[in-house]
């Protein structure tokens, strides 16, 4: 009966601990229950949330992608620079696009390396980090920039909901929260509404039946990563623009929060499984313990090791489960025969 | 050889050559299908058969030959356009996407043939259902593939095939993991194609099965179109001489048990819920018993659950009279069982390593010197008796096992089990995909290995095999051992109609 | 791969003789690579199992540190004592390396979580103990004969690379001439073959990466060698960078082949590349490039290669493969 509840992959109960550790430390930590909090964790998961849908997808594909932080800071910060040294200023739009551009191109780097070799996606991904990177700071650039055109710093410094009461505290919802939002809408759709969505859950369950099924997954395999090159630039601007700074040294490094995250939504990495709402949940999982931890009194040096015990035990209970649910399984076929 | 007859074919292909790495895989095949009737393509493993369907689908093109679909010659067919041309293959694997629900796996390449952009789950399961309906299943649309019974996968795959408007539909050794109330239900379905006019192509080396559904047969040999025919002029025997190239023998060579007061293993009320059920039996020293029945009847459980790979829930095994406890693979092992499985390729070897490590694979701590580390000098020993005592056909003992044949490989999967010392030889399927000259002397390895004294349990539907070597053979039926045939009883065609029965 | 080493060794000798044969060069080499080399070795028997391990370089960070600061608190309150104990404190390190891998072995081997996953998520962990622990500063006092003991030579070869020789040494015999190391090449090649051949899959993951992880404690104790301190966030680079060696000294990623040789040449070939480019006045960034484009291309050939071998092969063996697929 629980189990409508628990969504196809677990996003209920995910919630369900979201809620729950929310509650907890708002009991603990009363100033944590406050829409000052809630707008800066929305904040805090704009840049994260982008990277994850890209990460979804892949995963979802059944690959993973760890070069997507050097495909970011790489597109975002080559935008930056030449709207710099142009001595222009086309506005976030503009540059947006641009990025965007250069992301896709890069992540064709990886598609055409995967699709077309059949390589083990996180070798591959860990060499195009290596050379995106080393490319970005070798050829581009090495210098922090940090008075990034003036379009940016506006948006950075418009919110969408400024609440300030007599308190000290006010709060403030950042205006790129809402195409964050959009764009979280147009990959749930994307995934659930379009054949190229279901071509990407069925090349996860099953590539080879994929192909039999008459889906052209090399050019699939391509477009996926050269989408998650995409929003992972759109994700570089937006860091570059809240942080109002470029760093060709900034990201890389913090890949793992993000899959785990995307692995704590339910996303399985083999591939075929995992959903937007998972994701999100994941994210927003993350940012709330991060935050909390900080309110609670907890150093935040502890932070690294509370993702990873986050991570482990997340994926353990998902593996337990799957360990009883073969073995269920193989019972009903046998009694089914 | 093959006659023209009946009206315009929906498919043909005509002297189709194809050729892997320069062995001819296929050598002038021809074959005719017309709708509403069903094509038998028979063969042993490796005679072809799969490369020909794989033409047919468009995934491989042949190096020369025609196709015609509705008379018309096909220049150059891709998967894609084999499907548009109503073509629809369902694998032995089904190729569905387990992370899928039926009704998406239903509709989802019809989807892709007419190049749809989006997706509605909805219009899917109205689709999906109608095709259900009109074939009277019952299948849940929502349900995931993964969690579906191999009966119900197949049915989905088939409703994916209609569902593509499908003229043609070659089932890829559909009955292998149904069980016969299964297949009964699947000849059903196939009988209510034929109505509807759909060409159905069955792939299989069951021969009963095939005699029974088939209007039509073309059989190949080592790639070579034998011949083509109307199945009625056919019978057991002919179809057999045509398959395998020579005459039936139901010659028997026996072994002689030693008849000790205490048998070699005692067997008693053996259940497993689903599986089988109260399953006793003794096995002699020297005695090669075999143990046949149809797929799903329980005979591959019996024998998983003697090597441990699913322990029985109750029931007691004894061996030399001690009652020994079978929870994994490992106690089976050490309480000297060995099991040649079922399949050779994922279950019993290491394709890429040599055939010394794959020999050496299963009694790794017995050969064990100084220090913990391995006796590398009795290893030798070990793999080169082993390929000597078992004529194996490689350049030597580090040849990779991926460039054997069906035959030698599983004379290295047997050599593994027999490094061991096993008393008792549990072998699944011995001979499946072996070619004849290799089948004669895997069967001649099994009695040596009982003359010295082991006992020897032969599971196999093949029954010229168990006439061949068995003392006694059991019959499994629904799980349940339903007869025990003994001496002259031992006949092909009592195997026959005991297992079907 | 040795024809790699001397390619690349003669190309640079080419470029830049004066800089590159000069012998504080050749003995940087020596000295940098012991460390890298462990870690990779680490790396090819977790990938040997189709496996991989995430973890290790934290790990090696993690019994660094345990081993600076146990040491230097002795060291402030008795340093006779310190002295004395100081081969305790040392095998203290490699036992936090063992326990990192007796964690991952569990995770892996019992919960049955994915390698991939469990050793990012260890990663985090015992990285994030680091940073705990030394708040995310530089630890010193590390046992300074550890390091006397790194400056230290025979016959012109630094003592941990001597080391580096022998756990290579030491981890290909457990590999080749132990029952359990050829349980572990065959869990790699074929898990289902190694169950019905009675192989405990879980004591192999469990020694395997019980084993990734004392190499990684005895990483740990190369690094203090090479320089009495310690952080959280020492070597970075190299989970990228060890992983590029095991691929590029021929190991599978999907598991069941890789030799001890090969990644130990593969580990001098890149560090002679890493010198070599430094010799040429190349930056870090550079050979980050060149470590992507190296382990891509090299994937790149050994997948074509085998599609050749393959074509070449018997058409039996396609066959094989394609039904071994299923």
């Amino acid at each position: 009966m629980l189990a409508g509840l628990r969504g196809s992959n677990n996003e209920g109960v995910l919630a369900l601990v979201l809620v729950v550790i929310v509650v907890a430390i708002s009991i603990l930590n009363p100033v944590f229950f406050s829409l000052t909090t809630m707008f800066s964790i929305m904040r805090g998961s704009i840049v994260p949330l982008i990277f994850a849908l890209g990460v979804l997808i892949v995963i979802i594909s059944g690959g993973i992608d760890v070069s997507f932080a050097a495909i970011a800071i790489f597109s975002a910060y080559t935008a930056v620079k030449i709207a710099q040294d142009g001595n222009f200023d086309p506005g976030l739009i503009v540059i947006t696009l641009m990025a965007a551009c250069f992301g896709a191109l890069l992540g064709l780097v990886n598609g055409a390396v995967i699709a077309n070799f059949r390589l083990p996606t996180l070798i591959v991904t860990l060499g195009t980090q290596g050379l995106f990177r080393g490319v970005l700071i070798a050829y581009v650039g090495s210098k922090y920039i940090a008075n990034p055109p003036m379009s940016l710093d506006e948006v950075a410094k418009t919110n969408i909901i400024s609440i300030v009461n007599e308190q000290e505290r006010g709060a403030f919802l950042h205006v790129l929260v809402v195409p964050v939002i959009i764009l979280t809408i147009l990959v749930a759709w994307m995934l659930k509404r379009t054949m190229f969505g279901r071509a990407i859950f069925a090349i996860g369950g099953d590539d080879e039946a994929a192909r039999r099924a008459g889906f052209p997954v090399v050019r699939i395999q391509m477009m996926v990563y050269i989408l998650v090159g995409v929003l992972a630039a759109v994700a570089g601007v937006f860091h570059v623009t809240l942080g109002r700074n470029a760093n060709p040294q900034d990201l890389v490094g913090n890949e793992l929060d993000v899959i785990a995250a995307v692995v704590l939504g339910g996303a399985s990495v083999f591939g075929g499984r995992g959903s937007v709402l998972g994701t999100v949940l994941g994210v927003l999982l993350i940012q709330v313990i991060n935050n909390s931890l900080l309110l609670a009194g907890v150093p935040t040096a502890w932070q690294r090791a509370a993702v990873g015990v986050l991570l482990i035990v997340g994926v353990g209970i998902q593996a337990l489960s799957a360990k009883r649910k073969t073995k269920r399984s193989f019972v009903t076929a046998q009694l089914g025969a | 050889m093959a006659k023209a007859y009946r009206a315009l074919p929906v498919l043909e292909v005509k002297n189709i050559v194809k050729t892997y790495g320069g062995v001819k895989a296929l050598d002038e095949v021809s074959m005719a299908l017309t709708a509403g009737n069903v094509h038998c393509l028979a063969g042993e493993n490796g005679c072809g058969k799969s490369t020909l369907i794989k033409i047919i689908s468009g995934v491989e093109q042949p190096d020369s030959g025609s196709i015609y679909i509705d008379g018309k010659l096909q220049e150059k067919l891709s998967p894609f356009s084999s499907i548009m041309a109503g073509i629809q293959v369902i694998y032995q694997d089904f190729s569905l996407f387990p992370n899928l629900s039926v009704a998406e796996n239903i509709t989802i390449t019809s989807q892709v043939a007419i190049r749809a952009k989006l997706f509605s789950a909805s219009k899917a399961k109205i689709a999906a259902a109608t095709i259900i309906k009109e074939l009277g299943l019952t299948l849940d649309l929502s349900a995931k593939v993964e969690a579906l019974s191999v009966a119900d996968k197949q049915l989905t795959a088939i409703c994916r095939a209609l569902i593509n408007d499908a003229r043609v539909i070659v089932m890829d050794e559909p009955t292998t993991a149904l069980t016969h109330t299964e297949v009964d239900y699947l000849f059903d379905v196939v009988r209510k194609l034929r109505e509807r006019g759909v060409a159905l192509v069955f792939v299989s080396h069951k021969l009963e099965e095939s005699l029974q559904v088939s209007q039509d047969v073309t059989i190949l040999r080592n790639g070579k179109h034998i011949i083509s025919g109307i199945a009625s002029e056919f019978d057991r025997k002919s179809l057999t001489q045509y398959i395998t190239g020579r005459d039936v023998s139901e010659a028997r060579e026996i072994t002689s048990p030693v008849m000790t007061a205490k048998p070699l293993m005692e067997v008693s009320h053996l259940c497993s819920s689903g599986a089988f059920n109260d399953v006793s039996f003794t096995l002699h020293s020297g005695e090669i018993l075999g143990i046949t029945g149809l797929l799903g009847s329980g005979r591959t459980e019996i024998a998983e659950a003697l090597f441990g790979v699913r322990p029985a829930e109750s029931g007691t095994i004894e061996i030399d009279g001690q009652a020994i406890r079978v929870r994994t693979i490992r106690d089976a092992i050490k309480a000297g069982i060995g099991y040649l499985p079922e399949d050779r390729l994922t279950q019993g070897l290491f394709l890429d390593k040599s055939v010394g490590d794959n020999i050496i694979a299963g009694s790794l701590d017995k050969h064990r010197s100084a220090f913990g580390l391995l006796d590398g000098e009795g290893i030798s020993k070990t793999t080169q008796s082993m390929f000597d005592r078992l004529k194996i056909k490689a350049k030597s003992v580090s040849a990779p096992v991926r460039s054997l044949s069906g035959g030698n490989a599983q004379r290295v999967v047997l050599g593994k089990l027999l490094a061991n010392q096993p008393k008792v030889l549990i072998l699944n399927g011995p001979t499946v995909g072996v070619d004849i000259g290799s089948k004669e002397q895997i069967l001649e390895i099994l009695r040596n290995e009982a003359n010295l004294g082991r006992g020897v349990i032969v599971i196999s539907d093949d029954s010229l095999e168990l006439v061949s070597v068995c003392n006694r053979v059991l019959v499994v039926r629904q799980g349940e051992i339903v007869d025990t045939l003994t001496g002259s009883q031992i006949t092909a065609t009592n195997i026959q109609e005991m297992t079907t029965a | 791969m040795l024809l790699i080493l001397i390619g690349s060794f003669a190309l640079f000798t080419y470029l830049q003789p004066d800089i590159f044969l000069n012998p504080v060069n050749l003995q940087n080499i020596m000295i940098a690579s012991p460390e890298i080399g462990v870690i990779a070795v680490a790396m090819m028997v977790a990938m040997l199992t189709g496996g991989i391990d995430l973890s290790t370089v934290a790990v090696a960070n993690l019994s660094a540190i345990t081993i600076t600061t146990l040491y230097s608190s002795l060291m402030a309150s008795d340093p006779a004592r310190a002295a004395q104990m100081m081969p305790f404190i040392v095998l203290l390190g490699l036992v936090v390396g063992l326990a990192g891998g007796l964690f991952n072995g569990f995770l892996i081997s019992y919960v049955g979580i994915a390698p991939i996953l469990a050793t990012l998520g260890s990663m985090q962990i015992f990285n994030g103990l680091a940073i705990v622990w030394t708040g995310g500063k530089t630890l010193y006092g590390a046992p300074e004969e550890l390091a006397a003991v790194g400056k230290a030579g025979v016959l012109g070869m630094p003592t941990t690379f001597i080391a580096l020789l022998v756990i290579a040494g030491l981890v290909a015999i457990f590999l080749n001439k132990t029952s359990l190391g050829r349980k572990t090449q065959l869990l790699g090649t074929n898990p289902v073959a190694a169950r019905y051949s009675g192989i405990n899959s879980r004591q192999v993951l469990m020694s395997t990466y019980m084993l990734t992880g004392l190499l990684g404690g005895c990483a740990g104790v190369l690094f203090l060698a090479r320089n009495p301190t310690s952080s959280a966030d020492y070597g970075s680079s190299y989970v990228l960078l060890v992983i590029v060696i095991a691929v590029l000294g021929g190991t599978n990623p999907a598991g069941g082949f890789a030799t001890v040789t090969g990644v130990v040449l593969a580990t001098l070939t890149l560090q002679t590349v890493a010198s070599g480019f430094n010799a040429i006045r190349l930056s870090a960034y550079e050979y980050s490039i060149a470590q992507g484009a190296i382990l891509i291309l090299v994937m790149i050939l050994d997948q074509a290669s085998t599609k050749r071998k393959l074509n070449k092969g018997l058409n039996k063996a396609n066959w094989f493969k394609k039904k071994a697929r299923k």
